[in-house]
């Protein structure tokens, strides 16, 4: 009705609304277009008087100087990042992939123990989970770190992903138990008389339900893990563990920052996390919708 | 197929009491019925037998063996559940074997008895489906047929036809029943809807706010209601009901209604004097035809509302509102002052302090 005659208010509030919109998608989008652009922009155009909006002239200079063997920049021969650039990918991945996975299976079941299992403290103890998300993580870096040297975790897989594990694991938490309440108990109680046990239901009849759920909570500590930057900058001091995140601002160097570079591995590093939301974006918001709709 | 024993059952969420004391005895391959408003406790009754909720005190027994503490996988008592609760990311197929395979019973022996169950509940064609799939009757059929296809001890059915329409209520309720005699198996079935209790089952359960007013066959517990409770709930329009004064007359009792005197077909054991509910069903009163000895009842006609196959008519009796029914056609208008009567086997009558049945 209010489409055929836009009075005036009606009008002005689409122009707000359509400026919000720009606003937000200038924000969020405008670093990494110029990103790309740097990426493609030859080192000489880079640091020109003038900036360009668009690439004067596109070159995949930087991109082979990721990949590729050697290649020359300012007039002499660099060695190729390829070496260390596939190590940071590769720690990386195997720090969030392995987070996520121990994240998530943590949650599903731990969240399902906070919703159907009756005992004490139950929800004192959840509000006390959930309340360590407010904690900044600087506080507790210096005792994790003391902690870390003595359990000889430091710049190993497993003391990368326990660490990102317990910081993400509130989230999910909170995530998965949303979701597990929205569910009927009926389907579980209708499990349980046809003879099934506790974790039988859970595995068979609740987890495949809860689905959606469970691919929200694991994009969500995916991407939380894959950005991370101030745990492995401490934790992460060597090739072994260091990821992608903690490597690319170490292409500067003493008396040039390789912005062409930086630009390139950091356009390739959001490759990942941008396939997976694109692939996974309904279930991010049909799971996180989940508490909220009947 | 199992005797289900309750006694002294109670259920308590926190401090507030919501069943009180029950005792029931329900055979081997009957149908009992349980019947009471909106709140009265029939889920959570049936939910303790199923084991689903936990017993505040008193003891279940199936088969004579107390299943209290058993817990409800291991009691082999089949639930269906008022919304189904099928899994929906398993085919009807797989809903019915669901039970099956758990028992680690042989895959090549789980088709069969799925099949078997699907053909008897006409289900055969929607087996590879998936529940979302299904019409609200076939849901209900599944459900039905997952229950079926275990052969437990006993079946529970918590209102499992209120989400379906009144024409396929009234064919699912002879095939519910017609299955369960065929099976033989103990059947619970919870229900607000009379009609359903009394058409279907051997025997009617009358609960009230957690307390069972009345246990009977269901003309029983028309015929005979055991207490102003169970004769106000069954029946409708409901019974019409006056305050009145046992008294006694040339040796005979008689009630006595503001100035009406009703003769009694027997003496009652009563004192005269004392307070009573007189009773009659709408249905019962018909029009008093002159010099008819009986008793007659002046009515005073307010609403007059044909349902097609009677006609309802509202009005007061003295001074209290009165329903009857009739089947014919009187030529009764709104405004008249009608005289009815009925047969003294009819009447019933209530003490008035405990509410419960004199004759
Ligand atoms: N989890 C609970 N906590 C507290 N009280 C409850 C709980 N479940 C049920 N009750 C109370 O117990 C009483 C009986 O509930 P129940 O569900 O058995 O009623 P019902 O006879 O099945 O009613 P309906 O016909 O509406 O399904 C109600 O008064 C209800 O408020
Ligand atoms: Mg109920």
């Amino acid at each position: 009705m209010s489409a055929q005659t836009p009075d005036r208010g009606g009008l002005l509030r689409l122009l707000a609304k359509a400026f919000a919109i720009l606003v937000l998608v200038l924000w969020s989008l405008g670093p990494i277009y110029w990103a790309l652009a740097t990426s493609l922009t030859r080192p000489d155009e880079l640091v020109s008087r003038t900036p360009h909006f668009f690439p004067p002239n596109v070159t995949f200079q930087h991109y082979a100087r990721l990949f590729g063997g050697s290649s020359v920049s300012q007039g002499n021969t660099v060695q190729s990042v390829w070496p260390e650039f596939s190590a940071a990918l590769l720690n990386s991945l195997v720090t969030s992939v392995g987070a996520t996975i121990l994240t998530v299976a943590i949650a599903a079941f731990g969240a399902y123990a906070f919703v159907r299992l009756r005992f004490p403290g139950r929800n004192i103890l959840f509000i006390l989970v959930v309340a360590t998300m407010a904690i900044p993580a600087y506080t507790v870096m210096i005792p994790l770190y003391r902690l870390m040297i003595q359990l000889g975790l430091i710049d190993t897989y497993v003391g990368i992903t326990l660490i990102y594990t317990s910081a993400f694991l509130p989230l999910a938490l909170w995530l998965m138990r949303t979701v597990y309440q929205a569910m009927p108990i009926a389907l579980e109680e209708a499990a349980w008389l046809d003879g099934a046990g506790r974790i039988y239901t859970l595995v068979r009849i609740v987890l495949p339900l809860a689905a959606p759920g469970l691919i929200a909570a694991a994009l969500l500590t995916f991407l939380n893990a894959w950005g991370q930057f101030i745990v492995p900058l401490v934790f992460s001091p060597t090739l072994a563990t260091k990821p992608l995140t903690v490597l690319i601002p170490e292409f500067v160097t003493r008396n040039y920052v390789d912005y062409g570079l930086m630009n390139a591995a950091g356009i390739l590093a959001i490759i990942p996390p941008i396939v997976l939301v694109i692939f996974l974006n309904r279930y991010l918001v049909s799971g996180l919708m989940a508490g909220a709709q009947k | 197929m199992a005797t289900v024993e309750i006694s002294r059952l109670k259920k308590a969420y926190g401090k507030v009491e919501v069943i009180h004391d029950v005792d029931l005895s329900i055979a081997e391959g009957e149908f009992v019925s349980l019947i009471g408003a909106s709140g009265c406790g029939k889920s959570t009754l049936l939910r303790m037998i199923a084991g689903l909720e936990p017993i505040t005190g008193g003891e279940i027994s199936l088969d004579g063996r107390v299943i209290n503490a058993v817990a409800p996988k291991d009691r082999d008592i089949a639930m269906v559940f008022q919304n189904y609760a099928l899994y929906p990311h398993l085919t009807v197929a797989e809903n019915m074997g669901f039970s099956l395979r758990l028992r680690n019973v042989a895959k090549a022996d789980i088709a069969p008895a799925v099949r078997q169950a699907a053909d008897l509940l006409g289900l055969a064609p929607y087996l590879g489906r998936y529940p979302k799939e299904l019409s609200g009757g076939q849901r209900q059929r599944v459900a039905m047929g997952r229950a079926i296809v275990r052969q437990p001890q006993v079946f529970l059915f918590d209102e499992p036809l209120s989400n379906l329409d009144a024409k396929l209520r009234v064919q699912m309720r002879s095939e519910i029943r017609t299955l369960q005699k065929r099976l033989g198996t103990t059947l619970i079935y919870v229900t607000h809807d009379q009609i359903e209790a009394m058409t279907m089952s051997d025997k009617v359960v009358v609960l009230n706010a957690g307390r069972i007013e009345q246990v009977g066959a269901p003309l029983d517990v028309y015929d005979r209601p055991a207490n102003v409770f169970v004769a106000s709930f069954i029946g409708s329009p409901a019974m019409n009901m006056f305050d009145a004064t046992l008294e006694t007359s040339g040796g005979k009792s008689v009630v006595r209604i503001d100035d009406l005197v009703v003769p009694l077909p027997v003496r009652s054991a009563a004192t005269a004097g004392t307070k009573v509910v007189f009773g009659v069903r709408p249905e019962h009163l018909e029009l008093a035809s002159d010099g008819d000895g009986s008793a007659r009842f002046p009515f005073h006609v307010d609403l007059v509302e044909p349902t097609g196959a009677e006609l309802q008519m509202h009005g007061r009796i003295g001074s209290t509102p009165a329903v009857a029914t009739f089947r014919g056609r009187p030529g009764v208008r709104e405004g008249d002052l009608i005289h009815l009567t009925a047969d003294p086997r009819d009447f019933h009558l209530f003490d008035k302090s405990s509410g419960e049945r004199l004759v």
